[in-house]
């Protein structure tokens, strides 16, 4: 209720106070700087400005929880930024709305710093007609490992295979008291997107997919097989117990501190993971699979606000943005992949074992997003932990999941 | 004639100076509630560029949405058991620190206990996630008293998710109280112990038949401010649970939210929120004129 | 009925020292008041007999047991507060039946006593009603109810009728004199009222400084104290204290001369504290029969007349002797003129003489 005042507040106060933006001024809303505490944002900006006397950016950064309601907001009562730092999963919903700005003819000049075909695939993907977002930076999920406990359990090599994942978490969770072989964070508590972090990984790795174009289809064979994985895993134990209430965060600071054999999240994770806990023999593969080289991608994106007032200003920015030089430095700052493919050589020097691993999956296996076609994405993800969680109680079947997901994900989208 | 003039303007001096604050507090009061209760009245709005007025339609849906019925039972549940469990450990603590010890330990476990009303929701939340773990301390405790046998997910099982959540609610809203019960104690007079002690009272009867009805008053009014606090109580619940696991902790508030911020449906969030405005505003009222009764 | 023995009492707040040392012993059925000026330590001592205050030495029995280490409850007494303590939310009837239901009491019994105890105090339709509504003397009746159902062995009261009014105290006062004549209960009374401590008395303990300075009936305390403070301290308006010189004749007092007999003991030019009561001082026209029985103690001295105070059927004639002070009285239909001397006639019979070292009586 707050919220929604607050937002009705902010609403008639716009009305009064429509901004004046001035010429040559551009707006950046992300949560980019918020995960990156050098300053290396600001310095960007600097830079730009310095290339560009005529036009001053404005960051205006916030946390990734608070960046989609923002934008929505922002963007009703006339407020919103030009240049929008954005989240796949996010894209239908936005179109719906109609926030965004089609880039299919920026895209297509002479004079950008860039070849679109240079850029990482996914997220140019056209929706309703048209290309959304470009991206600035990539990363595909892996599988985090504790070598250690991978070891202790009589191991000599992380898994590969879905079976073998079968067998060393039910080894590792064998283990001591306190020790599981892998976390899955299916707690309510908001984001609420542990389906999107370890299910759909596991799922293009096996070969499925849950929509049909911008049409959810849950209710398949091969996502039952996976639900039904997941559900072996849970009841042989190898899972940590209390998924229902565990948090993407505990996952993550769990497996950091060395609890758990193995994590399923975004790559981007591995340099917090060495920096926070150095004594972890720790590595990263990709996603065991039957034999399915996909995987999921991330990735920070960038777009333009369909109301932006200065749409060219915007877009010299994130021209700036993509150029291989620049998106180098923006890749290094994140401990990313560059979302301009150009940009790889640049990174891969001086880069790491696990960045090293990471690119090697991006230039070879096929890259999957499925969410950003969904309506309703964050919602739907919402649905999936909630049946996920009634199905790891013993309270469905992996079929019945399946077909309730289906079933609430069509009524939401309606 | 000028006379009248200047009357008026002497009269109205104070009522001018008045004014900014009335304007500024009018309008942060009266345009998000009347632009709530309008958002509710249409299709839909923010999302939407051309909301269709569909009079109560929202309000239709919302009655016949068994969803909507059960967060409000949730509601209730949490409400209810709140107010209990901050009454019941409030008075209970209120009594232990208004106990006659050396003043320096007294001062000692009152500023303790006073602690988790400080923190903000967010550190509660992350604390008792922790706290109530299959790996963590509780569950550590029970099993080592041999109470349990197997580790409980008590965030996570739908069986034990409310009673949890009351449990951190709990544990956060007492101090309010108990620092609103050991304020009233003080003022029952010495003298009624004494002379319940010489009548025969025990502890029992002294808390019965002396404390509790010397804080009647207090104990009304500080129930009524926690019911309307706890009622539409937003943070807590959603970072503890988000209204998990499924809804088994769904409440009015983080139903709201989810409407709006998860499934971008303005309107019906709008729709809750007035419910939730109608019933907050007839607490108030009884609050207000017991209050008024005081005085 | 019980008695009452109190002995060698001591209170310690920490290092001060609130009671040096009390020894009361009390008859059964006697009613004992207990008087002095705020800080002297007899609420202390009632308190403790009652089981609210701890006893840091000494013992106190009722009856025959030693109750220190007791509760208030096991003690047999009863008390009434000098805020009437009465439970706010309890009924007239409710607060005088508490002690009974407390008891696990039959309620018809209760309920039997209550009513009687109702009736002795004239509460009977005030039952129903919760002290909120009730006047100060109700609540105070209600108080006195409230212990006398109990039937306790001792009553204690705590300065009981100290938020009266003047006319009210009067009739409380004769009312718990009468209470008494008709329980015949053991009272321990609290009171700084010198007037209260007369007219209720059997025994009078008066006390200062956590010492009991005399005891003994009021006819002792008031007709024969033992120090100068006894002597200050009880009668109103207080008997005149004057600090003398011995002469072979009296007692030189200012610049006039008092001829009397020579205190026992003591010689010319030795000082002395003479102590008389406004009563027997009057002006030398007015001599009542009474006082010219005997004119060898009467000597007449001529004072200036500072100021005539009219009580009705008497008034207080202010008068000056040397630097003292002092008061006298006479008929409340004699006329005197304020400001002239006037020669006072001084009834030495019945004067009292204190070393002004110790305080002490020379008898």
């Amino acid at each position: 209720m707050i919220k929604t005042r607050m937002t009705a507040f902010a609403l008639a106060a716009a009305t009064a106070l429509t901004p004046l933006a001035a010429q040559g001024e551009i707006e950046w809303l992300q949560w980019f700087a918020a995960e990156n505490t050098d300053g290396f944002y600001d310095e960007l900006v600097a830079d730009f400005e310095a290339k560009h006397p005529d036009i001053t950016v404005k960051l205006v950064t916030q946390p990734f929880g608070k960046v989609r309601e923002s934008i929505v907001t922002d963007s009703a009562i006339g407020v919103g930024s030009d240049v929008l730092g954005l989240n796949m999963p996010w894209t239908k919903e936005f179109l719906d709305i109609g926030i965004l700005e089609p880039l299919d003819d920026y895209l297509a000049r002479d004079d950008n710093s860039f070849a679109t075909g240079d850029l990482v695939e996914a997220p140019l993907g056209k929706i309703d007609g048209h290309t959304w977002m470009v991206p600035l930076n990539a990363f595909p999920f892996v599988m985090h490992v504790n070598m250690g406990l991978v070891r202790e359990a009589g191991f000599d090599a992380p898994p590969a295979t879905w079976a073998e994942l079968s067998a060393q978490t039910s080894a590792i969770s064998a283990l001591q008291d306190g020790t599981s072989g892998i976390g899955m964070p299916f707690s309510s508590q908001p984001p609420s997107n542990g389906p999107i972090l370890t299910f759909l990984p596991l799922l293009y790795a096996n070969g499925g997919r849950i929509m049909d174009g911008t049409t959810p289809n849950f209710d398949n064979p091969k996502v039952v097989e996976t639900l039904q994985y997941l559900k072996d895993m849970n009841d042989a134990g190898g899972m940590a117990p209390g998924a229902a209430s565990r948090t993407g965060g505990v996952d993550l600071e769990e497996f950091i501190a060395g609890r758990t054999g193995f994590l399923i999240s975004p790559g981007v994770h591995s340099s917090s993971i060495t920096s926070r806990n150095p004594e972890l023999d720790y590595t990263l593969v990709r996603v065991p699979s039957n034999g399915e080289n996909a995987y999921r991608v991330h990735g920070w994106e960038i777009g333009i606000s369909a109301d932006s007032a200065n749409k060219e200003d915007a877009w010299t920015f994130v021209n700036y943005l993509l150029s291989p030089e620049v998106n180098a430095r923006a890749a290094k700052a994140a401990n990313a992949l560059p979302g301009n493919l150009k940009a790889l050589d640049a990174v891969r020097e001086g880069a790491d074992e696990t960045l090293i691993k990471q690119m090697d999956i991006l230039s070879g296996d096929t890259p999957v997003e499925e969410m950003r076609q969904s309506p309703k994405a964050v919602g739907s993800w919402s649905v999936m932990t909630e049946e996920i969680q009634a199905m790891l109680r013993g309270d469905q079947t992996p079929a019945e999941t399946a077909t309730a997901v289906q079933a609430r994900w069509i009524e939401l989208a309606k | 004639m000028t006379s009248t003039i200047r009357q008026m303007t002497t009269k109205g001096t104070p009522y001018f100076f008045l004014l900014p604050g009335l304007v500024i507090l009018g309008a942060l009061l009266s345009v998000p509630l009347y632009k709530v209760v309008e958002y509710s009245l249409y299709d839909n709005v923010i999302v939407e560029r051309n909301p269709t007025y569909v009079g109560l339609a929202n309000y239709q849906t919302l009655l016949t949405d068994p969803g909507y019925w059960s967060a409000g039972l949730n509601t209730l549940l949490f409400t209810v058991g709140s107010v209990l469990g901050h009454m019941v450990v409030g008075i209970g603590l209120a009594l232990l620190v208004n106990a006659d010890i050396a003043p320096r330990a007294r001062t000692f476990f009152r500023s303790m206990l006073v602690l988790p009303w400080i923190f903000t929701a967010v550190v509660v939340a992350l604390n008792w996630q922790l706290l109530l773990n299959p790996f963590g301390l509780i569950n550590y405790i029970l099993q080592w008293m041999g109470l349990t046998t197997e580790p409980l997910d008590w965030l996570g099982d739908p069986n034990l998710a409310m009673w949890s959540l009351l449990l951190i609610s709990t544990w956060r809203g007492y101090p309010f109280i108990m620092v609103s019960f050991l304020s009233g104690l003080q003022t029952v007079p010495r003298e009624l112990y004494e002379a319940a002690e010489i009548d025969g009272a025990g502890f029992w009867s002294k808390f019965w038949h002396v404390t509790l009805p010397q804080l009647k008053p207090v104990i009304y009014g500080v129930a009524l401010l926690d019911l309307i606090w706890t009622f539409q109580l937003f943070p807590l619940v959603w970072l503890s649970t988000g209204g998990g696991p499924g809804r088994a902790t769904e409440v009015l508030s983080t139903l709201t939210f989810r409407l709006a911020f998860v499934d971008f449906q303005f309107s019906q969030a709008a729709t809750v929120a007035v419910s939730i405005l109608i019933i907050s505003a007839a607490f108030t009222l009884l609050y207000l004129r017991n209050e008024a009764r005081r005085l | 009925m019980s008695r009452i023995e109190i002995r060698n009492l001591v209170k310690m707040y920490g290092a001060h020292q609130a009671l040096h040392g009390i020894d009361i012993s009390i008859q059964p059925g006697e009613f004992c008041v207990l008087v002095g000026p705020s800080g002297c330590g007899k609420s202390t001592t009632l308190r403790m007999v009652a089981g609210l205050e701890t006893i840091s030495g000494g013992e106190v029995s009722i009856g025959d047991r030693v109750v220190n280490g007791l509760r208030p409850k096991e003690r047999g007494i009863a008390m009434v507060f000098q805020n009437y303590a009465l439970y706010p939310s309890k009924t007239v009837y409710n607060n005088m039946a508490f002690s009974l239901q407390l008891s696990r009491m039959p309620k018809p019994e209760i309920e039997r006593r209550v009513r009687e105890v109702a009736e002795i105090l004239e509460l009977t339709p005030l039952l129903d009603r919760k002290p909120g509504a009730l006047s100060g003397g109700q609540r105070q009746r209600v108080a006195m109810g409230r212990a006398i159902v109990r039937d306790p062995k001792v009553f204690l009261f705590d300065e009981p009728l100290s938020n009266l009014d003047a006319k009210l105290r009067g009739q409380m006062r004769a009312e718990i004199k009468r209470l008494h004549q008709r329980l015949e209960n053991t009272i321990i009374y609290v009171t700084h009222d010198q007037v209260e401590a007369m007219t209720l008395a059997d025994r009078i303990v008066i006390m200062r400084d956590g010492r009991i300075e005399q005891q003994g009936t009021p006819d002792e305390i008031f007709h024969d104290p033992d120090t100068v403070f006894v002597a200050g301290f009880m009668g109103s308006p207080p008997m005149n204290l004057v600090d003398c010189m011995v002469t072979p004749d009296g007692l030189k007092l200012g610049d006039s001369e008092i001829t009397c007999a020579t205190p026992n003991g003591l010689r010319a030019g030795e000082r002395v504290i003479c102590g008389i009561r406004p009563d027997d001082i009057r002006p030398a026209s007015d001599m009542t029969a009474d006082m010219t029985a005997d004119t060898a103690h009467s000597a007449p001295i001529t004072v200036p007349i500072n100021l005539i105070e009219q009580l009705g059927t008497e008034k207080l004639v202010h008068f000056s002797a040397g630097d003292h002070e002092m008061i006298g009285k006479t008929g409340g239909r004699v006329t005197m003129a304020e400001g002239a001397p006037h020669p006072m006639s001084f009834d030495m019979k019945h004067a009292y003489f204190f070393d002004p070292k110790s305080e002490k009586r020379i008898r």
